[in-house]
């Protein structure tokens, strides 16, 4: 499977940072002092479940 | 003036209060923030400036030296007070045990309860956030991390220092003393508000890869799948036996924007390397050089100034690391002067919070 990890991320910005470009900066720098550099992620990516499972703690505090 | 600093080298706790107190006099303290050197017992220093200033939210930490309007300090206390026009409302939370995420989230449960807000949805242009950690608990990673996942209010702050003694560092709030804690603050100003987190490095374009890593160590095992030292030494042309001479000057960073989030390493172990703050398996770091601290410095707070069209005061964490090399260099004075105008206080600390938790930076809170 691929690109289950842009997604997750898009969803990230848009939730919290709702269109509002300082934040949307902020939450990039956030992702990537967790170790997932958002740029590095296309539709092809390979789905990484340990990427996935930081990601998917992220999520369910938007919750 | 709604912002107003003071400072006191006297010798014993009982003048240094009544030192403060002289110096705020008049004035209706709402909030006060404030920096003590190690010297101080911590549990009677917290209670007696707590004392003496009833009213207020009153919370700080430990240092390894302080800063004040125009003087870089040892061995004293800073304070900076706030009346009801700078800050309109603070609650301030201790978060004992700060690796333990449900501490963090029973904070930010009573800042929702005091707010009224989840904090999800706090404004982050009208709350700002101030986090105090204990420096030698290793928890600022978890915690900052933690913070940003739940809010997207700016937590700004640094990790307490002991005056180099690396012994126990302690944080303050209610007039009590803190190990293994954090102060989280957070604040309505009632004034604009920016922040400035300024680090002197250039890029060399030198890239490590972190393949092998015991994060919870602070620990590199490898950089582009070689041993971490090696790699590190490699990248600067030195012998490994030369990498630690080169730490201070060349740490790496996580650049994101153009800007460096430094990590610091602290030591090499065996042909590993231990860092100052925390690296992931698969982050790309950037060997940096070390450039000019004060003109850096004095960018950063011109531009601040600028923004805000004016600045009535900073609250300033200097990291340790940035201390020692303004020593080193007899420039102590020099950076002293930076803030010469302006209401300061500071303090050199042992780890830097903005956004994450970072090395060789200064993070300063300004108020217009």
């Amino acid at each position: 499977m691929a690109g289950k990890i842009k997604q997750m991320i898009d969803s990230i910005i848009n939730q919290r940072a709702k269109d509002n470009p300082m934040l949307v900066g902020v939450i990039k720098s956030k992702l990537m002092l967790k170790g997932i550099d958002p740029n590095k992620f296309t539709a092809s990516s390979d789905d990484d479940p340990a990427i996935i499972a930081k990601l998917e703690a992220v999520m369910k505090d938007l919750k | 003036m709604y912002i107003k600093t003071a400072y006191s080298t006297k010798g014993t706790s009982d003048d240094v209060i009544q030192d403060l107190k002289s110096q705020l006099s008049g004035f209706d303290t709402k909030m006060l923030v404030y920096f003590a050197s190690s010297r101080f017992a911590p549990n009677i220093i917290s209670q007696k400036v707590q004392d003496a200033f009833p009213g207020a939210a009153v919370f700080g930490c430990t240092t390894s030296g302080e800063i004040v309007t125009g003087k870089m300090l040892k061995n004293s206390l800073v304070a900076m007070a706030f009346d009801a026009t700078a800050v309109n409302d603070v609650k301030v939370e201790v978060v004992e045990n700060p690796k333990n995420e449900n501490s963090v989230r029973k904070a930010f449960a009573n800042f929702e309860a005091y707010f009224k807000t989840p904090m999800s949805e706090l404004d982050p242009s009208k709350y700002v956030g101030m986090i105090f950690v204990d420096g030698l608990s290793g928890a600022e990673e978890k915690l900052i991390d933690k913070i940003g996942d739940l809010t997207n209010v700016t937590f700004i702050g640094g990790s307490a220092g002991d005056d180099l003694k690396f012994e126990a560092t302690y944080v303050y709030a209610n007039g009590k003393s803190y190990s293994n804690a954090a102060i989280l603050a957070v604040v309505k100003p009632g004034v604009p508000f920016t922040f400035i987190k300024t680090q002197s490095f250039c890029d060399l374009g030198k890239k490590l890869v972190v393949t092998k890593a015991n994060e919870e160590k602070r620990e590199v095992i490898e950089f582009n799948d070689k041993p971490a030292a090696n790699a590190y030494a490699e990248a600067l042309g030195v012998a490994v036996e030369e990498a630690p001479n080169r730490f201070m000057h060349n740490p790496v960073g996580l650049v994101i924007e153009g800007t460096p989030f430094v990590r610091s390493p602290q030591r090499v172990k065996g042909d590993h390397m231990i860092f100052y703050c925390g690296v992931t398996e698969g982050m790309e770091l950037n060997i940096l050089e070390s450039t000019d601290i004060i003109e850096d410095t004095r960018k950063a707070i011109e531009q601040a100034k600028k923004d805000l069209g004016g600045i009535s005061g900073i609250i300033n964490i200097n990291c340790i690391l940035r201390t020692l090399e303004l020593d080193q260099k007899q420039l102590t004075d020099d950076y002293g002067k930076l803030f010469a105008d302006i209401p300061t206080i500071g303090f050199s600390s042992y780890g830097e919070q903005y956004i994450g938790h970072i090395n060789q930076t200064a993070t300063m809170l300004v108020f217009k």
